[in-house]
């Protein structure tokens, strides 16, 4: 270590600051702020293929990279428990070769024409992304058709995947955020829940995966009429939607398919409300998740009020969890707050890194902003939040891949952008009394929490919090 | 290939300050973005890490802005905001509905002119806390978050400005003191030290007149840093390596290459000459170690451009369970022996210059990243037309200038290797808590 203390440069100042500020003009009067014109979220032009793909498309002049997002509910929760991630490698290995193609071939002929394409499940189902330029947008569509319906799932690369998903497990779990997330939904579902474990699997479940598996879960549960097709772009001098039925017109289901089945309630654990401590020895800082039931999109009274509460607890600095832990006490980089809303019902999520030996006291007071919450927020709080996520809605739906993200995430809920529009409405006539109602609904103090890091140092004041029983395990 | 062209209006204030304009009006908002032309490069001995915490400062209040009203304000008004620190520069922007755009200039001209009356120990000890636990969080707690830091240890020689991290060292922030933010202001926040680029839906009028009002009157303070005037840094000669055993959950290689500056045909051709080695999903490296020998279960390559005198090249590999990393290492260096002996396909190249394509335009599609850019090229290499002619530049490399870039900066005796090994008695699964322990070898 050179870093040398004893010797400051000649940028070293001298020891009494200079103001430096005297020769500054002063400055003008504060401008204020003129309205913002009114903003209407983009909506689709709907469209429905003779095959029962949905086709949601935005025209986005401008936008010269079009965005396609295929999301297909595959439930997850139908993999073979013993087998679990089978979905996940189909994801990964759909281009890995077709029936045209090998592995490489097809990797050069998405690349040479600059096509993005990935794919990957999660809990709501298959997701699928393209992103290419306007003028190869019908080269990329054919590749699309040629992954959804002739995939050859080659033997060598399901075993690739098989083991590079392995690997990732034991990444996931070096990592405190990710290993804190694991350990939050292990412990807030009941063991029964398929959502009490990971999305791809676990390395005693993702190790007996077999090509047969693959090709098997393909069969039965890809397919066109429950899936939805969003492209958004610029459609200037193109037909679009000529050229989607052109390509996967012709996609059609396998004799083995199934629809799926409605998905079954996940069931809350009915010890959920404890603390777990994923004990990892000389970390220097401690994982905080903490998180009780919140809503899905269809609650009763609606679904405005929390995005609102997720920016007014942990959406920026100024948010009550950042103000306190971040920006008066100096334990956090940041501190985040998130309804998240699930198909059936949702999730409440509170999570940030603290300085390992502010572990106790970041907790406490975490909780104690949150459980405060339930006094409800000013209205002078309620109205900075509504004028951020209303008036800053132009920008975040700005770009194609934005608009298709939102889309094709509503899409596994049976929803448009028509819904996000709905609910900026909703947000602009919001008042403190119902974000207040909207969170002591669901909020009642009982939290689920998990704290990766060296539990040596803390474990006892933890306890000594009386919060919650207390258990410890391995990292 | 239809070229863009975006809309690209340029002055130059008398103090100094260069402004862009680049009108577009399909979205009611407006991106301002502001590079301030001070980085970790510029950082001195014992302070590093202090041109990123100075950032966090800029957002405590100035004369005229209430700690924390930076943030309030703009949030307020529909604006989304940051900053960032890197080893060339500093940068800070915000995206707005078009009618806050004078409210966004007002609060930045009154912290890059009138900072340092509202500069209190309370606020740097504060933001110093905060910097320290972004430093844990992004880097000391996380396994592999170090590497990086120590590429930058081993490929660059000690006292070369980009020998050191712009995150710093834990006992560089420690030692900042208030005598430090007002030195480190006096010197390169002003108007001439900067650039400043506005685009969305503005008037080119418009916006040229609200920035003299607001950045007009204020005085040259700062010192002009000269771009240009570091001198290249020409590859290694010999490779050499630092390896470092901690409970990381594999084996991860990284091999790190000294390219030309950012800004110049021969980094572009370096830099597709490593999408063509291990940048895309075809690339021969993935190809072999990744898809059929499947020795590695990840690969990836880029370059990493910078503007003083020298860029960085990397490869970075995770090595499956139970291989020997040398084996993977050997592979590597054959390949780059191979590219070197007969340069990319035709295929190859189309492949590499798509991707590129894509990305950029990716890039552009926002006002904010294409705020960005225009700055970022106009405050380090005095082209803010960039934006518009990067594309017929990369179209117009040829494969013969690949080559003789892989020949040039891309040798196997070229390579600095940074090895992240897993401990042999911890496995795979234990704490990476070890991560933060900082080994012989990397000087700081």
């Amino acid at each position: 270590m050179s870093t040398d203390l004893g010797a400051p440069t000649a940028a070293q100042p001298v020891a009494q600051p200079e103001t430096g500020s005297q020769d500054r003009p002063v400055a003008l009067p504060r401008p204020e702020v003129t309205p913002a014109e009114p903003f209407a979220v983009p909506v689709p032009i709907r469209h429905r293929l003779d095959n029962g793909l949905t086709v949601l498309s935005y025209d986005m002049p401008g936008q010269y990279i079009h965005s396609l997002r295929l999301a297909i509910p595959v439930p997850v929760h139908q993999e073979p428990v013993d087998k679990e991630g089978v979905a996940t490698i189909m994801a990964r290995t759909l281009d890995e070769g077709t029936a045209r193609h090998t592995a490489l071939e097809f990797a050069r002929l998405l690349e040479r024409r600059g096509v993005a394409l990935g794919a990957g499940v999660g809990e709501s189902g298959l997701s699928m992304d393209i992103d290419v330029a306007k003028r190869h947008l019908d080269y990329a569509l054919d590749l699309l058709r040629q992954c959804l319906t002739e995939p050859a799932f080659p033997q060598d690369q399901v075993e690739r995947h098989v083991a590079t998903r392995l690997a990732e497990i034991e990444q996931e779990r070096s990592v405190a955020g990710h290993r804190a997330a694991a350990e939050f939904w292990s412990t807030y579902f009941d063991p029964t829940a398929r959502a009490s474990r990971p999305v791809g699997g676990r390395a005693e479940t993702v190790a007996t995966v077999t090509r047969d598996d693959v090709v098997a879960f393909h069969a039965r549960h890809i397919a066109p009429d429950q899936a939805t097709l969003v492209i958004a772009g610029d459609f200037g001098g193109i037909d679009v939607i000529d050229s989607i039925t052109r390509a996967l017109g012709g996609w059609t289901a396998a004799s083995a398919y199934q629809a799926p089945p409605p998905r079954p309630s996940a069931e809350v654990a009915s010890d959920r409300a404890r603390i777990v401590v994923v004990d990892r020895p000389e970390s220097v800082q401690t994982e905080i998740l903490v998180g009780c039931p919140g809503p899905d999109r269809r609650v009763a009274g609606g679904w405005a009020p929390y995005p609102l509460l997720g920016f007014l607890l942990g959406g920026a600095p100024t948010s009550r969890l950042d103000a306190l832990l971040r920006e008066d006490k100096g334990y956090t980089y940041g501190v985040r707050a998130s309804f998240r809303p699930r198909r059936r019902d949702g999730v409440f999520h509170t999570s940030g890194s603290v300085r390992a030996d502010a572990t106790v006291d970041a907790l406490r007071l975490l909780l104690g902003v949150l459980d405060d919450a339930r006094e409800g927020f000013t209205a002078e709080e309620v109205q900075h939040g509504v004028r951020y996520l209303t008036l800053t809605a132009p920008g975040r739906y700005a770009t194609a891949d934005a608009v298709a993200d939102e889309a094709a995430a509503l899409a596994y809920d049976g929803l448009t952008t028509e819904f996000t529009g709905h609910t900026l409405r909703e947000l602009a006539g919001m008042d403190a009394e119902r974000v207040g109602t909207a969170y002591r609904r669901f909020v009642d103090g009982q939290w689920t929490v998990v704290l990766v890091g060296d539990a040596a140092g803390f474990i006892d004041e933890i306890r000594e919090l009386g919060r919650a029983a207390v258990t410890v395990v391995p990292t | 290939m239809p070229d863009i062209s975006y809309p690209l209006a340029e002055r130059t204030l008398p103090n100094g300050l260069r402004v862009l304009v680049s009108e577009d009006h399909t979205v009611p908002t407006v991106t301002l973005n502001i590079w301030v032309k001070v980085g970790s490069r510029d950082e001195v001995v014992g302070r590093t890490g202090f041109a990123h915490l100075f950032e966090h400062l800029m957002f405590q209040g100035s004369r005229n802005v209430p700690s924390g009203e930076h943030f309030s304000s703009l949030l307020a008004a529909g604006g989304r905001l940051n900053a960032s620190t890197w080893f060339d520069r500093t940068n800070y922007f915000e995206t707005v509905p078009k009618g806050a755009l004078e409210l966004a200039l007002w609060l930045e001209a009154d912290r890059h002119s009138r900072l340092l009356d509202a500069v209190t120990q309370e606020n740097l000890d504060n933001q110093r806390d905060v910097v320290k636990e972004e430093k844990r969080q992004r880097y000391d707690n996380a396994p592999y978050g170090n590497a990086m830091r120590d590429v930058y240890a081993t490929i660059f020689p000690e006292g070369h400005p980009y020998h050191h991290p712009t995150i710093g060292s834990m006992a560089d922030l420690e030692a900042a003191t208030l005598a430090d933010v007002h030195a480190f202001f006096a010197q390169h926040y002003g108007p001439n030290n900067s650039v400043l680029t506005i685009v969305g839906d503005v008037t080119e009028a418009e916006a040229f007149e609200l920035v003299e009002r607001h950045f007009g009157p204020l005085p040259p303070t700062a010192t002009r840093r000269v771009e240009g005037a570091m001198p290249p840094l020409p590859p290694l000669t010999a490779p050499v390596r630092f390896e470092h055993r901690a409970a990381v959950p594999n084996d991860r290689l990284y091999l790190a290459f000294r390219l030309p500056a950012d800004g110049t045909t021969d980094f572009l051709a370096a830099g597709l000459a490593l999408d063509i080695l291990g940048g895309l999903s075809s690339s021969r490296m993935v190809e072999r170690l990744v898809r059929t020998e499947t020795i590695a279960t990840g690969l990836s390559a880029h370059p990493m451009g910078l503007a003083g005198g020298v860029s960085l090249g990397i490869i970075s590999v995770d090595v499956l369970d139970e291989v020997d990393p040398a084996v993977v290492e050997r592979a590597i260096c054959e390949e780059l022996d191979r590219f070197a002996a007969h340069g990319p396909t035709e295929e190859e190249l189309e492949a590499a210059v798509a991707e590129t394509e894509r990305s950029w335009l990716s890039a552009l599609a926002g006002q904010d990243e294409r705020a960005d850019q225009i700055s970022h090229y106009a405050a380090l290499y005095d082209d803010p037309g960039y934006l518009n002619s990067f594309l017929d530049q990369v179209r117009a490399v040829t494969a013969a200038q690949i080559h003789e870039a892989a020949t040039a900066y891309l040798l196997p005796q070229q390579r600095a290797v940074v090895a992240y090994l897993v401990e042999p008695d911890a496995g795979g699964s234990e704490s990476p808590g070890d991560l933060t322990s900082v080994q012989a070898g990397v000087a700081q």
